[in-house]
């Protein structure tokens, strides 16, 4: 009941999409009725284009996201856990951090040509910085009362980070990778689109160019889709990972 | 989204350090220093090719002509620019959404779905979208940025609004305010502390989007140049994009703090007790 | 209003509330009680009794149901500034300051100029608030925000006052001062007032009459008259009646704590 309550505004959008397309009110050379996107749609899923394409930005941004994360946090750790590593790496995340990463799509190029490497690479440095700094503030921001608790408990320092700094750190560092996980989406795209070989990015580009527009928005339904169920995954596993907390 | 790191700070296994000496600050910029000066012997000693990594000097010199010439400025300006407006349309549009949508039930109802969809959405998926519908001038850049940056100002929004305390709404009220009255001079200033903050991610968003806008559609601004100077295997000219494009964030980055800083000043987070 | 003497009238007030999950919750039930004009009576009961949506319901904030709440002024019908609140956590206005806040009550009774200037700075006097005007809530203690929060509703002129747990958020030192205080404005003015607490010997110290609530759903258990309230004299708390009345007051809470408990179980 609940979920049909949640898609009604969805469906209300669509059919007030396909009223003023086929009422007329905007040509349809601007817009394609919704019918004809839906059409369109499955006629490419079932066609073989999407499918591969699909697969290949996923499969980049996922690689991308994975390295990401699998660094950040390492660094992030590190900076949190010991001073000298901070003061060397400090000053250079912060000097990043107003760096907009798109800016980084052209020296990718310069670095990587025009392939896949390339789009993987960007996205992996996209993602770098909001997982650092969210593991970072997430083991600084734990509160020394626990740390205190768990060291006259006997508690070797390892001990400490794994089992108590680790855990508490956790919702933050969990909201930084959902974040990473909105902009490892936010990279794919944008590469495709520049980077026009292979991928969702470069279909919807390449659609555009040669104007099959109800083919175009079909395909940038899926990508909506996809981010907005690789977003809800996310927050399903952070659920079942904090399970334990309120 | 992304937190302001805050150096120096006690780490919590180590006991507090002292607060400010000459050490402490030449600590802060070692490191980038120790890069600057890797780079520099890495081109003396031609570890790298040339166009994978430029020497340092040549990437010095580049960014100096630009700004002599004004190169700099103009780019930056357009790049700004587009970014700024987008960004103004995204709060015009959206913080009164969010004022809505936070205090009308059905108004949550119907635009809580359609925010929930677009905050994870890749929105630079729908650029070609813009550029079929508003050319490939100034105003498609303008229309992709405002819808980028909308839906996390309309979410803070509704959060801030939606979250002010009913002590405040209740107090006006028994003093005799009128409804009106405890909406602009209440439920307003109450809300603004996270209206700000979407504010404050929205406006890096706006830049990234710029950006890639620019990227695609080319022409002036700071992605079209670092675009062409790509195209051109002037891998200066993506490095020295890359750090004029730095400044213009360092600079939209630090005038919202700033902007937070003289709104709030009354907030406890600058008041520390 | 029939009886001159009296502040506030309630005639069988009851209230119910749905949670969003569960069954609905009688929070009062058939609450009659009249408050004499100028008297300083006390709401006291465990957390839950509905003590606080008793003083809500006085104050306006939420619709009335069943029953009948009237003052000097008429039927409640809605907040106004003839019935002063003072919330437990202050409720000032974070992005104004001391000042701009007590002005703000004065501005809405149509005050304005160098007068409200003048009104405003002698109801900061009177909280000892001098000096700290330009602060904001931010900058000034616990104690210090419920000061400007009392100058703030005492500037305002109301018939009534009524207070939610004042002192609940301070720490006891602050409360037992700020006790003192209340009492000493409360004797220059005497406002009628009804006064929240779950602290037996607040009650006892402040209160003309204390109403004692029993646990959800809300009923007026007993009414008992303190009137330890005459005197500043602060020895009182060791004065045998006194305590003899806390003993008294404190067995029947007791009791309905004990039934509280066991009800949510």
């Amino acid at each position: 009941m609940r979920i049909l309550s949640r898609t009604a505004p969805l469906l209300i959008v669509a059919l007030l999409w396909e009223a003023i397309t086929r009422g007329g009110l905007v040509p349809a050379d601007m817009l394609p009725p919704f019918s004809s996107v839906a059409v369109e749609l499955v006629k490419l899923a079932t066609g073989g284009t999407l499918l591969p394409n699909t697969l290949d930005s996923v499969a980049r941004a996922a690689t991308g996201f994975a390295i990401a994360v699998a660094a950040g946090t390492a660094i992030g750790a590190g900076m949190a856990l010991w001073r000298g590593f901070e003061t060397a790496a400090g000053p250079l995340v912060q000097a990043f951090y107003p760096l907009p990463k798109s800016a980084l799509i052209p020296l990718v190029i310069v670095w990587f040509g025009l392939g896949d490497t390339a789009k993987t690479f960007l996205i992996f440095l996209g993602c770098l910085l909001p997982v650092i700094l969210s593991t970072y503030n997430g083991l600084r921001g734990v509160d020394q009362v626990l740390v205190w608790s768990a060291r006259s408990l006997g508690a070797s320092r390892a001990a400490v980070i794994r089992e108590v700094l680790l855990p508490a750190a956790m919702p933050q560092i969990l909201t930084g990778l959902r974040t990473a996980v909105a902009f490892s989406f936010l990279l794919m795209v944008s590469s495709e689109l520049i980077i026009a070989t292979n991928g969702l990015g470069y279909l919807i580009g390449s659609y555009g160019d040669n104007g099959a527009y109800p083919a175009m928005f079909a395909v940038i339904l899926v990508v909506t889709g996809l981010g907005f169920a690789a977003d809800r995954a996310f927050v399903a596993l952070s659920g079942f990972l904090l399970r334990y907390r309120e | 989204m992304s937190t302001q790191l805050s150096l120096p700070a006690p780490s919590s296994l180590r006991p507090p350090r002292i607060a400010w000496s000459a050490v402490a600050t030449v600590k802060r910029f070692a490191s980038i220093l120790a890069v600057l000066l890797l780079w520099e012997i890495a081109g003396r000693l031609h570890v790298v090719r040339p166009f994978l990594l430029p020497h340092l000097e040549s990437v010095v010199w580049r960014f100096y002509s630009d700004i002599v010439t004004g190169t700099f400025f103009w780019n930056a300006a357009l790049t700004l620019y587009r970014a700024v407006a987008g960004f103004a349309l995204a709060a015009v549009v959206g913080v009164p959404l969010g004022i809505l949508i936070g205090m009308n039930r059905l108004m949550r109802w119907f635009w809580d779905p359609l925010v929930s969809l677009g905050f994870p959405m890749p929105k630079i998926a729908f650029l070609p979208v813009f550029m079929l519908w508003f050319g490939v001038f100034d105003l498609s850049k303008i229309a992709m940025v405002a819808f980028s940056s909308v839906f996390v100002v309309i979410a803070s929004t509704q959060a801030g609004t939606a979250g002010v305390e009913r002590w405040l709404l209740w107090s006006a009220r028994s003093m005799g305010a009128g409804r009106i009255a405890v909406f602009f001079q209440v439920m307003l200033p109450a809300a603004m502390p996270q209206i700000l903050t979407g504010l404050q991610v929205a406006m890096p968003v706006a830049l990234i989007t710029t950006v890639v806008a620019e990227m695609l559609m080319g022409g002036a601004g700071l992605g079209g140049m670092m675009m062409q100077a790509g195209s051109y295997a002037d891998s200066i000219g993506v490095f020295v994009g890359i750090i004029e494009t730095s400044c213009v964030g360092a600079i939209a980055v630090t005038g919202m703090a700033q902007l937070r800083r003289h709104l709030l000043r009354w907030h406890p987070e600058f008041n520390p007790r | 209003m029939s009886d001159d003497l009296t502040g506030i009238a309630i005639d069988h007030l009851s209230h119910r509330y749905v949670p969003r999950t569960g069954q609905a919750v009688t929070a009062l039930d058939n609450v009659s009680l009249t408050v004499p004009r100028n008297s300083f009576h006390a709401l006291l009961g465990p957390s839950g009794c509905g003590k606080s949506t008793l003083l809500f319901l006085i104050g306006g904030f939420l619709p009335i149901q069943e029953g009948e709440i009237r003052t000097a002024s008429g039927p409640v019908l809605a907040p106004g500034p003839e019935r002063g609140v003072v919330f437990q956590n202050f409720a000032l206005f974070p992005w104004k300051t001391v000042k701009q806040n007590v002005l703000y009550g004065i501005g809405k009774r149509g005050i304005r100029g160098a007068e409200a200037d003048q009104r405003a700075q002698h109801f900061i006097d009177l909280v000892h608030l001098t000096g700290f005007e330009n602060s904001y809530p931010a900058q000034l203690s616990g104690g210090m925000q419920q000061r400007a929060a009392l100058a703030r509703t005492l500037a305002t002129d109301p018939d009534i006052l009524l207070m939610d747990e004042p002192f609940g958020a301070l720490d006891a030192q602050t409360r037992r001062i700020m006790q003192e205080e209340l009492l000493a404005i409360w004797r220059e003015t005497r406002k009628t007032v009804v006064f929240v607490t779950h602290d037996v010997a607040e009650a006892a110290y402040l209160a003309d009459t204390i109403s004692v609530m029993s646990a959800r759903p809300g009923r007026i258990r007993q009414r008992i008259d303190a009137g330890f309230n005459r005197t500043a004299d602060t020895s009182v708390f060791k004065s045998p009646e006194f305590i003899g009345l806390v003993e008294h007051v404190w067995d029947l809470v007791r009791d309905e704590v004990d039934e509280a408990r066991l009800r949510s179980h």
